[in-house]
């Protein structure tokens, strides 16, 4: 009856503060709300009478919907509370919105900021859970552990299962939580990418390649392909996509590697087909992005079932 | 803590669940029903009941439902309770099932399991199998077939310990 | 004046000398009369009772921001000399980043008469190096040195282009003026708010990499080794730093240096979660950097501990990491801060504080030190080790509250701290 001991936490901000026993906890959990999408009704009255605010700052309508999906289906209400994502949001302007958001009295807040601790700061200052859905190159834990539910549903012992993380891991919140729990659920993690955006701050369990033959020499189970980020390219950390592709991208050839030796694929989305992976490994098989995307309903369910907000004062 | 009594013994929990078993039998006649038990012991009488009835109606569907997701007190719980997956393997369309529970309490559990079995479509009838029906019933419901009536205060526990989910087997009632 | 005060029972302390001297010491006026072991009273002296407490050289800060004129919200040249005194702190020099920065004759006398007014210590106003620290073109050099200025600097920023930077030492050698860097490179630090490193990956803060303050430290010292001019490196942080000081100074080069209490005590992991109380410029780098920035203090390589004082509001510290502006408080912590790390634990004595915070600052403005012996002036602490010091918000006379010391408790209390005869503060 162990696992019964897992106490909510009032707020999901990052992974590296969650207990291996917690993570079990949130992937065991998912299961049973995967279930859920095969009823007639997929929707359950556990959050019923509750409210869930989205606040983005950075736009990403996958990931909101995502969370809005599971949200809908625990039948608590969401509300989008727009802001303003055009201009670089100053820190003053987010304490006046948790001043807001405290007098809404609103039950769980999922917030995405381009600055990395802002979720902290506003959980810091409200009774509401608050639910990380990304924070500047910080953290991304509903991604981690969807991404950890999706390599169990292949893998259901984790312990030594190697996964190779290809890209920009520098800027990455996607990187350093999906490592970060990788590692915890006992995996080996490597990454591969240009010199410039592997950082030297990297922890010591990450070991690095440099190319793709000595990455996939290494026998990855999961290769994880991160998106590149267009909107970085003026800062030139590397010469051009072009280049990315031929040196770093998932390229027809290496694709076939890939493929003749079982290697399952994933990528947190949305794609740039033709820079970071051609085409066709869209349809392969083992290509995981679509079971991604729903187990991040499931994950994103599990996750606000488990959250308690704060009591009232 | 307060004192213990057996209510029943390994036994007459055998002897309890073949009464159900012949109820259940005798009730329904020729209509081959499905069972439903909710977790957890309620999914381990249900199973003893198909058991019983396995030399007549070896076909009957037996499937399993965690109620957590549909409790009404998960706001005083400390901690979210583990779920446990809802598996019904058959189509619940027109089918006349039996829910199966360890004990009939409040009757907020026996709601709960109405509420996530009707999420799985139209049954053309549900009823209710209890091992021990303790009273004090917070809602307007009851059991259709009951192994062992007792009276009991609203303080008290009253245990059912199946071997196959706990260290026993008997039931046994704590006085609060 | 003329009151006699005999301060009895207390243990000396003094620039050259490692142990404390149980010494009494009785004043005259402005004056220290007589300095022994066992001195009686002599007939109408007030006692003040200094058993177990010690007796030390009244500190000078030469790195602060009072931000007056142009952010009296944050500090005012008043709140920020009663931070000093609250810290046993006797003098001051200002930093000229204020608003609009003090780059002329006139502007550095118009805060020096607002000091004359509200302070109750020495105020001195540092002057920018070039105009509106810009980094373009030469300030009012000449005009502030008439006016007073002890040294130079465009604190805050360093001088990108070398070319101003050399000429601007050329210039300023002939007014005998040290220029006082801030050290980075501007490119390397970026929109970094934290040392690059393991901590700034795990927080996916950007990070500002150590050889951007490095890099620049070798080129001012260089081109002080070139032009002859004194360069003085403002708030060294890093193992590196102090390497490339050190061979400089070997090599006769004319540069001096300074250390926070900060970058002494602290090191990049208390960031911990966001803790903007931790953010400053140059960051708090490694364990390792802040360890060789304490070896290099009992070294005697640095010369001058200095706390760059930079209060904030709490509106603005309160925000994310990244938008927080850089810099904490250090006036009303300093000493207590820097005994109940170093001093009591012996990783250095009150020789190393008075020489580096009370002595050497003031050698460097030109002004003489005050060590306690027979004919000195009478300027200096009374600390009582065995008290505590509660840092809370009534506690700090600043303005402003951004430190890590803040609702801390540490060892040891500045009971008194005495000026020219005066008690400015007694506890």
């Amino acid at each position: 009856m162990a696992e019964t001991d897992i106490k909510s936490r009032k707020d999901l901000l990052d992974v590296e503060s969650l207990s291996i026993g917690e993570i079990e906890y949130l992937l065991k959990t998912a299961g049973p709300f995967k279930e859920l999408f095969r009823r007639s009704v997929k929707k359950v009255p556990t959050l019923r009478g509750k409210t869930v605010l989205t606040l983005f700052y950075e736009p990403s309508t996958r990931t909101r919907t995502s969370f809005e999906v599971a949200a809908n289906r625990l039948s608590a209400d969401v509300t989008n509370f727009a802001v303003s994502t055009s201009a670089v949001v100053k820190g003053e302007s987010i304490l006046d919105t948790i001043e807001t958001l405290q007098a809404m009295r609103t039950d769980y807040i999922v917030i995405r900021h381009a600055a990395s601790g802002v979720p902290a700061l506003i959980a810091k200052h409200t009774k509401a859970s608050v639910l990380n859905a990304g924070d500047g190159y910080h953290a991304h834990p509903t991604q981690a552990l969807l991404d950890a539910f999706t390599v169990r549903e292949v893998f259901p012992q984790t312990e030594k299962k190697k996964i190779l993380i290809v890209g920009d891991i520098l800027h990455s919140r996607v990187a350093r939580s999906t490592s970060t729990i990788m590692r915890k659920l006992g995996m080996d993690v490597s990454v591969l990418g240009p010199g410039s955006l592997v950082p030297k701050g990297r922890p010591d369990y990450m070991n690095a390649f440099w190319n793709w033959e000595d990455a996939l020499a290494w026998k990855p189970d999961v290769v994880y392909l991160l998106r590149v980020q267009m909107e970085r390219q003026e800062q030139q950390f590397f010469p051009s996509l072009a280049e990315y592709h031929r040196v770093y991208g998932l390229t027809s050839e290496r694709f076939k590697q890939v493929e003749g030796e079982g290697i399952y694929l994933m990528h947190p989305g949305p794609v740039n087909r033709g820079v970071e992976i051609v085409d066709e490994a869209m349809t392969y098989e083992r290509c995981l992005i679509n079971q991604q995307v729903e187990n991040g309903i499931a994950t994103r369910m599990a996750a606000l079932y488990w959250l308690k907000p704060g009591e009232d004062d | 803590m307060g004192s213990e009594r057996t209510l029943l013994s390994g036994e007459g929990i055998t002897e309890k669940v073949n009464e159900l078993a012949a109820q259940i039998r005798k009730n329904c006649g020729n209509e081959v029903p499905a069972f439903v038990g909710v977790y957890t012991r309620g999914v381990t009488l249900a199973k003893r009941v198909k058991q019983a009835l396995q030399d007549e109606w070896p076909e009957i569907a037996l499937g399993t439902l965690d109620v957590s997701l549909y409790r009404d007190d998960l706001d005083a719980l400390e901690s979210a309770p583990k779920l446990e997956s809802s598996d019904i393997p058959f189509g619940v369309d027109g089918t006349r099932v039996i829910l199966f529970d360890e004990v009939m309490y409040t009757g907020r559990t026996t709601r709960a399991a109405l509420d996530v079995l009707m999420d799985y479509g139209r049954p053309s009838r549900v009823e209710l199998a209890v091992l021990v029906d303790r009273g004090n019933r917070e809602l307007p419901l009851q059991p259709d077939y009951v192994g062992l009536k007792v009276d009991t205060e609203a303080g008290d526990y009253v245990a059912v310990r199946f071997a196959e989910d706990d260290d026993r087997e008997g039931v046994f009632l704590n006085y609060g | 004046m003329g009151e006699l005060i005999l301060f009895k029972g207390g243990q000396v302390a003094a620039e050259d000398s490692a142990q404390l001297q149980q010494l009494d010491v009785l004043i005259e006026g402005g004056k220290i009369s007589e300095v022994a072991a066992g001195l009686t009273a002599p007939e109408g002296a007030k006692a003040v009772d200094c058993a177990g407490c010690v007796l030390a050289p009244a500190m000078f800060d030469m790195h602060v921001h009072a931000r007056e004129p142009g952010r009296e919200d944050k500090e005012t040249i008043a709140t920020c000399s009663e931070a000093a005194i609250n810290g046993g702190v006797t003098g001051l020099v200002l930093m000229p980043n204020t608003l609009p920065a003090i780059d002329s004759g006139g502007l550095l006398q118009s805060v020096l008469d607002i000091a004359a007014e509200k302070s109750r210590i020495p105020i001195f106003q540092a002057g920018c190096i070039t105009k509106g620290r810009a980094g373009k073109e030469l300030a009012g050099i000449a005009g502030m040195k008439n006016k007073g200025a002890p040294l130079l600097t465009d604190d805050g920023d360093s001088i990108a282009d070398a070319m101003v930077l050399l000429r601007a030492m050329e210039y300023s050698k002939r007014f005998d003026l040290m220029l006082a860097m801030h050290c980075e490179t501007q490119e390397l630090s970026g929109k970094g708010a934290m040392n690059e490193g393991a901590v700034s990956y795990r927080l996916g803060i950007p990070g500002i990499p150590a050889c951007s303050e490095e890099i620049c430290i070798s080129r001012d010292i260089r081109l002080a080794q070139y032009t002859g001019a004194h360069v003085h490196i403002q708030h060294v942080s890093s193992a590196e730093g102090v390497a490339t000081i050190r061979r400089f100074k070997e090599a006769g080069v004319r540069v001096t240096c300074e250390v926070t209490p900060h970058h002494l005590i602290f090191n990049e992991q208390h960031v911990g979660d966001y803790d903007t109380h931790y953010k400053m410029n140059p960051p708090l780098r490694t364990a390792e950097d802040s360890g060789s920035l304490q070896q290099a203090l009992v070294d005697g390589l640095i010369d001058v501990i200095a706390t760059d004082h930079a209060p904030h509001t709490e509106f603005e510290k309160n925000s994310d990491f990244g938008s927080a502006p850089f810099g904490i408080t250090g006036l009303d912590t300093a000493v207590v801060s820097l005994y109940h790390h170093f001093v009591k634990s012996g990783v250095f004595g009150w020789d190393v504080l008075v020489k580096r915070y009370s002595a050497e600052p003031r050698r460097l403005t030109n002004l003489q030190p005050v060590p306690i012996v027979e004919g000195g002036v009478a300027e200096f602490i009374v600390f009582d080790p065995n008290r505590k010091t509660l840092f809370s918000k009534d506690f700090m006379q600043s303005k402003s509250s951004n430190t890590p010391f803040l609702d801390q408790e540490l060892d040891g209390q500045i009971i008194s701290v005495i000026k020219d005869g005066e008690f400015l503060l007694s506890r």
